[in-house]
């Protein structure tokens, strides 16, 4: 069975892109001293897997990334000669046994934060609630395998739980949303504001990433 | 992280590229440091972060007690864009704090076209171009690189130019910048002071005085500033022990150059007679291969990088290049890690060794003959033979290998339709090689030909060459393409010649160039360097408008005894020297290299004991 780690991405680090990350990671690693899995082939290198990539500029608490030790350090030395070898925003915080398999990851936990210079304007929080409380919400949504460049998503069926909090200048969403197949990126809850609600598009908006959950809102680990 | 930058990185392309808390970036309490130095590449983080010269000064700086180096880059332009909204002006990544509040700001100048991106990141910063509306004594500015070589067109702009190689001698202007600032002198005090370390050119005390002609009569030195008649190169004399970055920043987002760089030696033994490198990086000084090796394994552990490269101006030139090789696959090849060398001669020892070395896919393999027959090769003293290129191709091409590119400039002195005509027959010689050794002809074989448009450059034996006109180039690059009609497995390319003509103007280049460098920053120019960028007719504009004819500097031919913007320039090599080489150019004899006969150049100078390791 795989390794896995969980790790959170903050600060600097949150403007890291994906494939950036896993290349962070693999030499971290080799920083280390940490020997892991090779891929096969003609030309081998480190293999990491990280099963839900995060979008630019989003920070998160709850990032998985999956890979094989093979030497160089126990398990619960991992973290902290990983932390050692890490640009600054990365922080390992645990380092295990795979337990639950990739597919069975379900849902994801957001936390939106929706700036406004002026002060969140009156009746935003409950434009927001209502609009997702529809019935259906249809939003286009870029695609590369659309000819089009454009498909059509209803957000609802996508969002399990969601949770709308004004706090003098923001307003904060809760949200849990389905993480594959097909995923929910809370940009596009956002952009649904945006189009529904021009009263209450914020200013400026920050992403977050809590938890990561499996189909019976448990944990995934 | 300031919010305000918060705010914007979603917007901008490669935001990572605009954080720093990158591995190993040093960062340090505003409060311990006295000194603040920016230190600032003209182009984009990738290119920036790819050299080593700029790792080697942030090492070195942060090294010292109480310096804080911070890296700045020309942000791309939807970040700048992004940024004058926003009221942010330049900031070093370290801190992300305005380097307007800094004590030095220092430039580091690889290519003329990157001109406009000093002017623009000054004024990014908030600070006025000129050196002589900044009149107080930080933040002072500061450049130095290849460029610096000759530092005339944008010699208003920068208080003082650094000559040569920077390690030793940036520490001693540091160290007297902070005697001046504690002892309250005034920038003009500062600067006459700094004008007697060696390696400092400082610009405001050289004067131009133009002859109707509008060649120099002289630069005349300042009465009463003390500046020195020639402002003579810094070189590291102990390269042995000089500082290597082994722990240096590895940066989270793609660069240019992602892996470990080792710098064998400095300087070239070679001599090619066009190359500006050859002549202003001499004498030869190398590392032992001990010392490499042991560089080369800690750099590799503490990056965690999967590849290093061999880095030098002829890396097959290093004497201990096998066993240095040797110690290094004993430590790569059991971890995967693949070793390179980029600058490789066209010699059956380079391909076998690169046969052993090289994990990337054999692809592509670039030679630089530069010229297509060994009458031009001998001219411009490029010492490679046509049957050591043959020889090298058939090597690679029965080893698997299935492209080569093939590197030449047109426009050399004394180049005649003959030797461009060369060049189509040298690469049909490679392609018959191909057809001769190829274990896979159904493979098929792609053979790239380029050719620049030659930039004479100063300092070196054609800085007194016009380069050749802009519709005679385009006659010999349109006869070499009709040469190469038939043949279809040859690719032939030729460079943008308006690029090259813009290069030729700036890089000899008087004090005039600055005003048109300004003229055309006003009214956008950055990123020249670019494609998507470069706008030829605003250049023609700027030049129109500020009265100064590009042909005058790009095309016309000088005479011996011609006063250079750059002749308060010592870089050591001799001007008797480089008119020799040229003279033997026009009887196309060759000199022979460092190493079998020391062809007297005047380098040897500059260290003690006047014998190079050349």
């Amino acid at each position: 069975m795989a390794d896995r780690l969980l790790f959170s991405k903050a600060g600097t680090a949150r403007y890291i892109s994906h494939l950036d990350l896993m290349r962070t990671f693999q030499r971290a690693f080799a920083r280390a001293g940490i020997s892991i899995k090779h891929t096969e082939g003609f030309h081998p290198h480190p293999f990491v897997s990280i099963p839900l990539p995060l979008s630019v500029g989003f920070s998160s608490q709850c990032e998985v990334l999956e890979f094989g030790l093979t030497g160089g350090a126990e398990r619960e030395e991992v973290p902290a000669r990983l932390n050692a070898a890490m640009p600054s925003g990365i922080t390992v915080h645990r380092c295990y046994e795979a337990e639950k398999p990739v597919k069975q990851l379900t849902y994801v936990n957001y936390i939106v934060t929706m700036e406004y210079d002026p002060g969140a304007p009156f009746g935003a929080e409950r434009a927001i609630r209502d609009l997702l409380a529809r019935e259906s919400l249809v939003m286009d949504k870029r695609s590369k395998k659309a000819k089009s460049g454009v498909v059509q998503v209803d957000l609802i069926p996508l969002i399990a739980k969601a949770t709308v909090e004004e706090r003098r200048d923001t307003i904060a969403l809760d949200l849990v949303l389905r993480a594959q197949n097909p995923g929910l990126n809370p940009e596009l809850v956002v952009a649904a504001i945006r189009t529904h609600c021009p009263q209450a598009a914020p200013d400026f908006v920050s992403f977050h990433r809590r938890a990561v959950l499996d189909g019976k809102m448990e944990p995934w680990e | 992280m300031n919010r305000a930058l918060e705010q914007i990185l979603p917007r901008v392309q490669k935001p990572a590229r605009y954080t720093g808390g990158e591995y190993n970036a040093v960062v340090k309490d505003r409060h311990q440091a006295d000194l603040r130095y920016a230190l600032c590449f003209p182009d984009t983080y990738e290119i920036g972060m790819s050299n080593l010269g700029l790792r080697i000064l942030y090492g070195v700086m942060n090294g010292m007690e109480g310096v804080w180096c911070e890296r700045v880059f020309a942000p791309w332009t939807d970040m700048e864009e992004e940024m004058r909204r926003a009221g942010i002006s330049l900031y070093g990544l370290e801190s992300g704090d305005p380097i307007s509040g800094f004590d030095i700001i220092g430039f580091s100048l690889g290519y003329e076209m990157a001109y406009t991106n000093v002017l623009n990141m000054l004024d990014l910063a908030g600070l006025p171009l000129r050196s002589a509306d900044r009149p107080g004594l930080a933040p002072l500015v500061v450049a130095g690189g290849a460029c610096a070589y000759n530092p005339e067109p944008l010699a208003p702009f920068v208080d003082l130019f650094v000559l040569g190689e920077g390690e030793e001698v940036t520490p001693e202007y540091i160290a007297l910048y902070r005697q001046a600032r504690e002892e309250c002198w005034s920038k003009e005090e500062f600067l006459r002071e700094a004008a007697r370390i060696e390696g400092i050119y400082v610009p405001a005390f050289y004067e131009p005085v133009y002859k109707p002609d509008g060649t120099l009569a002289e630069l005349r030195v300042k009465e009463g500033s003390g500046a020195p008649e020639r402002v003579r190169k810094r070189i590291v004399e102990d390269f042995e022990h000089s500082y290597f970055p082994v722990r240096t920043i590895v940066p989270s987002t793609e660069i240019v150059h992602d892996r470990v760089m080792l710098e064998l030696f400095r300087g070239c033994i070679r001599g090619c007679r066009f190359c500006q490198a050859g002549y202003v990086y001499r004498p030869v000084r190398s590392r032992s291969p001990e010392r490499l090796a042991r560089y080369g394994k800690d750099a590799c552990r503490d990056s965690g990088y999967q590849e290093m490269t061999l880095s030098s101006l002829s890396s097959t030139d290093y004497p201990g290049l096998l066993p240095l090789c040797d110690q290094l696959l004993d430590y790569c090849a059991p971890r995967d890690i693949g070793l390179s060398l980029p600058s490789l001669r066209a010699d059956t020892f380079s391909m076998n060794l690169m046969d052993r070395l090289q994990r990337v896919r054999k692809g592509g393999l670039t030679f630089a003959p530069e010229a297509g027959t060994q009458r031009l090769r001998d001219a411009i003293n490029k010492n490679l033979t046509e049957a050591d290129l043959l020889q090298s191709v058939r090597t690679a091409f029965s080893g698997g290998w299935s492209g080569v590119k093939l590197y030449f400039m047109l426009g050399l002195p004394t180049e005649t339709d003959e030797d461009v005509l060369g060049i189509a027959d040298l690469a049909r010689k490679v392609y018959a090689a191909w057809r001769e050794v190829t274990p896979n002809r159904a493979r098929g074989v792609r053979i790239t030909v380029s050719t620049s448009w030659f930039v004479p450059k100063p300092h070196t034996a054609f800085q007194w060459e016009g380069q050749i006109t802009r519709e005679e180039y385009q006659r010999r690059v349109d006869l070499l393409r009709d040469a190469f009609k038939k043949d279809r497995s040859i690719t032939y390319n030729w460079h943008d010649p308006d690029t090259s003509w813009l290069e030729a103007v700036f890089s000899r280049g008087d004090r005039r160039l600055a005003d048109v460098l300004e003229y055309a920053w006003e009214r956008g120019a950055k990123m020249d360097a670019w494609s998507e960028h470069f706008d030829f007719p605003r250049w023609l504009d700027a030049l129109a408008a500020c009265g100064v004819d590009g042909d005058f500097y790009a095309h016309r031919q000088r005479p011996r005894d011609e006063v250079f913007p750059w002749c308060r320039i010592d870089t050591m090599v001799t001007p008797d020297f480089l008119w020799r080489e040229r003279e033997k150019c026009y009887a196309s004899q060759v000199t022979p290299d460092c190493r079998s006969k020391c062809s007297g150049c005047g380098a040897n100078r500059l260290l003690k004991g006047g014998v190079c390791d050349g």
